[in-house]
């Protein structure tokens, strides 16, 4: 049912398991890059038809159904309260396994599996208010090339209580 | 671990259990030895396996494992009870390595058939003079010192065979010369030798003192005995008269082999012995699942011949022990099954218009046939009546109730809803713990304190179970002195289980579940029954555990109301497929009262914006399922789409949708937690094209509704 | 004290007969169905049994159906549970599942065959008998 783009590249790679350490799938969203551990992601999938739950966060797109599972999606962009866009071709879910809560990545674009090192990593400089919850899900920056990557906790992505504290804080403080 | 016992004996389970426990509270004590002190779940952690263990190695009387266990137990009590500072954590942490070393010590004894003789009084000691430092500590503190654990006696007691593990098994075959006088007579002689060391003894032919003609039949095949002792071969060998016997065959079986033997020898009783608990056998009989009074009726013997029962228990050949989540397995292969099935025959390809299909229909329809009777065996496997579970809740009224000397009346209602066997298993301990409590704290304790009040001198408990909208309701009510809130907020506030608000800040439900908080137990005094306070936190975990949740009713001086709310995990309903905006959803056919296209005029708005319809002078709220959950691109003139009547338990409310797709058979699967819990829906499933559509909850829907009223 | 013995099987019957004995009068039953009626018939003469072992398989009633009988006459008697005779099953049917019924239908002790008796002994003295 759903195409599987990229998927074999996937299942090698994930089958060298000493080899992930390092690894990190990066993606682009908006104007940045984003990178998350290899070790957290199962598959990428191209963009499939949502079915829309009511009543939730808006940055919760829906289930899909991924071979007879179903799972939910999130829209990263909104996560990030950024203004959300036009899903098209490039457009991927990425599938990670969090806790073993199995969670759909609405990204715009997958750039590319990077490695980087650990002492290349370096964490986020405290920067002003508007940075503020990135922070909450960015552990580190890494430079790779020209690029700078933002390294994300997917724990922190995908935990709601998360968010709502975030909004709280960003509510207290308006 | 389990799957290792074939026989899940009395023994074999306290072993598991325990071992479980054991590396619980390992694991807790090393992930916390770093720590400063154990936090709260710690320590209730820790009282409940010591509880647990106390109790059932006193049932097994292995005494020192009880002493010991009992001793920690109270350590953790007043940990528990008084929350003392400066608990010196290491020491604390060593204390419970050494009795968790010293009964898995015994344990591993009791494997490997040996007695638990290890020597407990050291440790007991060392525990006593710890306790004795905790409380001198608590003392000073100036913390109010808990009244003493109180322990309760095991009042049953469990004998373990003796044992068993060095008992040999043998099968023994006879062949007597061929021109051997009464060897029918020779034959009993041999079993009768061997009766003096036997533990079991079992020949064929059976009949050899009354059926002289058995004379032949052992001289043309032989005669054969199974043997259970304790004697070596030698011993066996001496004990045969060998004068007229050709050949003597002499083999030594292991137990299990033993057992198989058994089964060909055609005792049935054998099999009884073979079902072990962890491997479910999945009986077409579901009632025959657990043994029941009258299940070992033994035929009355015929002369000479051995034990049958009368019972017609079912050969060992015709049931196999199958792994519980092989049947999960299978559940879910079916589930997927029906999917395909439904993404077959609605295939787009087969709408081509001038294709002969009537062979596919046949095909089809045979296909659909099987598929609906495979999901009827395997969901029959699976399901069993509440009725044993209900029995012992009737035992323990019982029980309780005159042993409290109360006068009380038990109403069961709904005994034989039937529920998924995983749950049956996960719910009993919680409900004993509420019909517990009911008996106890609900009921009062004089009848005149009931009369008084204008209620019958007679308490009354209802247990009532039903099956709604996917979910198992189980409620225990009692028209008691109900839970006064005042006392509640109070108790709660001084255990510091709380934070530090006011009772108006607290809604009812609020002040209701303090009473599910470890360590909240509303007597003053604490009863055998209701134990003290190891009990609803326990319930609501259960619960929990399986997606449940415990709902919490009370009215002071007129009784509570407590119902356990039940997923049911995995099932497949009817259902018909309906469409609002670019949303597929499905509603259950029994919940469903009627379609029907309504004019705008038996439309009535409020004021307030709600909105009614009127049907043949019946006047129902009205729901626009496309307003509700913000749906775009639908119909929302009533003219043009369809109105849904539904009911449940009695209240009906009417929906609006856009049209009918299909009416099918759902895969109930669970919406993914990570969502929240969305009111009006109950779960979500997969259609023929492989979308997904939302379940919609009618009881959901309707709560809501009132809600919003 | 009085024991009333309900066992099928003629060595075991021997066996507990002998062990029984030691301790008070032992009268002994072959099936499930005179096992109650010796306790009925005991209840009316107003010498109740003080203890009664049941083995599991028996002919015409087994021991658990027995148990059950005891208890209910009992409780038709109102003779609270604390005064109830102590009943102890003798079985090798020794899985988890029987022991647990049997507790359920209120019985004092379970011993699986073969039985051992140091411990039968002190099961009686913690149930108060010796």
């Amino acid at each position: 049912m759903a195409e599987e783009v990229k998927n074999e590249e996937m299942e090698e790679l994930l089958e060298e398991e000493d080899s992930q350490k390092g690894k990190f799938m990066t993606f682009q969203t908006g104007k940045e890059f984003f990178g998350i551990s290899i070790s957290y992601v199962n598959e990428i999938i191209a963009m499939q038809p949502i079915a829309a739950i009511p009543e939730v966060d808006d940055y919760i797109k829906g289930l899909i159904n991924l071979r007879g599972k179903i799972i939910p999606v999130i829209d990263v962009r909104v996560r990030f309260k950024m203004e959300p866009s036009e899903y098209t071709d490039r457009t991927c879910i990425i599938v990670i396994d969090v806790n073993s809560t199995m969670i759909g990545l609405i990204v715009e674009k997958i750039a590319e599996v990077d490695t980087i090192a650990d002492d290349s990593i370096v964490p986020p400089p405290s920067l002003g208010r508007k940075e503020h919850e990135h922070n909450k899900y960015v552990y580190g920056l890494a430079r790779t090339g020209d690029a700078v990557k933002l390294l994300l906790d997917p724990e922190k992505l995908i935990r709601q209580d998360e968010i709502e504290a975030v909004m709280e804080d960003i509510r207290k403080e308006d | 671990m389990a799957e290792e016992f074939n026989t899940e004996s009395m023994l074999d389970m306290f072993l598991y259990e325990s071992g479980q426990l054991l590396e619980k509270l390992e694991g807790i004590i090393l992930e916390k030895q770093d720590a400063d002190c154990f936090d709260d779940s710690d320590i209730n952690e820790i009282f409940r396996v010591m509880h647990t263990i106390k109790g059932s190695s006193g049932v097994l009387m292995y005494e020192n494992i009880t002493k010991v266990t009992h001793k920690l137990e109270d350590v953790f009590y007043y940990l528990r009870e008084s929350h003392p500072d400066d608990v010196p954590h290491m020491e604390l942490v060593e204390k419970v390595l050494a009795v968790s070393d010293f009964v898995t010590g015994e344990l591993d004894k009791l494997k490997n058939g040996d007695t638990p003789d290890g020597d407990e009084h050291q440790l007991v000691q060392d525990l006593d003079e710890f306790l004795g430092r905790l409380k001198g500590e608590i003392k000073k503190q100036g913390i109010q010192m808990p009244q003493a654990n109180k322990h309760e006696e095991p009042k049953q007691f469990y004998i373990t065979p003796v044992a068993g593990d060095d008992s040999h098994f043998y099968r023994i075959s006879i062949h007597y010369r061929s021109d051997t006088q009464m060897s029918n007579i020779r034959a009993y002689s041999a079993t009768y030798a061997l009766k003096e060391v036997a533990e079991d003894l079992l020949y064929t032919p059976d009949d050899i003192l009354s059926n002289e003609a058995s004379g032949d039949v052992i001289l043309a095949e032989g005669f054969h005995m199974l043997l259970q002792t304790k004697s070596s071969k030698e011993e066996v060998i001496a004990l045969i008269d060998s004068s007229e016997a050709e050949e003597i065959n002499f083999d030594e079986l292991t137990k299990g082999e033993y057992g198989k033997a058994l089964a060909e020898f055609g005792r049935e009783d054998a099999i009884t012995i073979d079902l072990g608990e962890e491997q479910k056998p999945e009986e077409k009989d579901k009632k025959k699942d657990k043994p029941q009074p009258g299940d070992y009726v033994v035929k009355t013997k015929e002369a000479g011949k051995g034990k049958t029962l009368a019972k017609n228990q079912p050969k060992q050949q015709s049931i196999i022990s199958v792994n519980v989540e092989k049947m999960d397995a299978l559940m879910d292969l079916i589930g997927e099954l029906v999917i395909a099935e439904a993404v077959v025959l609605q295939n787009p390809d087969l709408k081509v218009p001038g294709l002969e299909l009537s062979n596919f229909q046949k095909a089809s329809g045979q296909l659909s046939k099987i598929t609906t009777e495979l999901q009827e065996v395997i969901m029959s496997m699976r399901m069993m009546p509440l009725t044993n579970v209900f029995q012992k809740m009737k035992r323990i009224v019982f029980d309780v109730s005159r042993k409290l000397d109360k006068d009380i009346e038990l109403e069961v209602i709904g005994e034989n809803t039937e529920v998924d066997k995983n749950i049956i298993e996960h719910i009993t301990d919680p409900l004993m713990h509420l019909v517990r409590n009911s008996v106890d704290h609900g009921i009062e304790e004089n009848a005149e304190d009931r009369t008084t009040l204008g209620k019958p001198a007679k308490g009354k408990i209802t247990l009532e179970a039903k099956n709604e909208g996917g979910k198992v309701y189980i409620s225990v009510k009692d028209d008691g002195k109900g839970l006064n809130k005042e006392k509640l907020y109070q108790k709660a506030m001084d255990k510091g289980l709380i934070d530090n608000k006011l009772i108006s800040e607290f809604t009812d439900k609020e002040i209701f579940r303090f009473i599910t908080l470890p360590g909240f137990s509303t007597k003053e005094e604490v009863t055998e029954y209701s134990g003290r306070g190891v009990g609803m936190d326990v319930v609501v975990k259960n619960i929990q555990s399986i997606g449940g949740r415990l709902d919490i009713e009370s009215v002071e001086f007129e009784g509570s109301e407590m119902t356990l709310i039940i997923p049911l995990t995995l099932a497949i309903i009817n259902g018909i497929v309906v469409q609002v905006g670019n949303s597929p959803f499905v509603i259950e056919t029994a919940s469903i009262k009627e379609f029907v296209r309504v004019g705008e005029d038996s439309l009535i708005h409020e004021p307030s914006g709600e909105e009614y319809i009127v049907l043949r002078g019946e006047c129902y709220p009205f729901i626009r399922l496309n307003e509700r959950y913000d749906l775009a691109d639908s119909i929302s003139n009533v003219e043009e789409g369809i109105v849904v009547v539904l009911e449940h338990e009695g209240s009906q409310v009417c929906v609006l949708i856009d049209k009918l797709l299909q009416e099918q058979e759902i895969v109930v699967k669970p919406i993914p937690p990570y969502v929240k819990k969305v009111k009006g829906l109950s779960g979500c499933t997969q259609l023929g094209d492989g979308s997904i559509a939302l379940i919609l909850d009618i009881a959901g829907l309707l709560i809501q509704d009132g809600e919003r009223r | 004290m009085r024991i009333l013995l309900a066992e099928d099987d003629f060595a075991s019957r021997k066996f507990m007969d002998k062990q029984l004995s030691r301790y008070g009068e032992c009268d002994v039953m072959v099936d499930g169905e005179e096992a109650v009626d010796a306790f009925l018939m005991a209840l009316e003469d107003d010498e109740p049994y003080d203890l009664v072992c049941l083995d599991v398989m028996m002919p015409v009633m087994d021991g658990y159906q027995v148990l059950k009988a005891i208890r209910d006459i009992e409780a038709q008697r109102g003779i609270p549970r604390s005064k109830g005779v102590k009943v102890i099953m003798t079985t090798a049917l020794n899985d988890e599942r029987n022991v647990k019924m049997a507790f359920e239908l209120g019985c004092e002790a379970y011993a699986g065959k073969p039985i051992d008796v140091e411990k039968f002994e002190k099961v009686l003295s913690k149930l108060g008998l010796i």
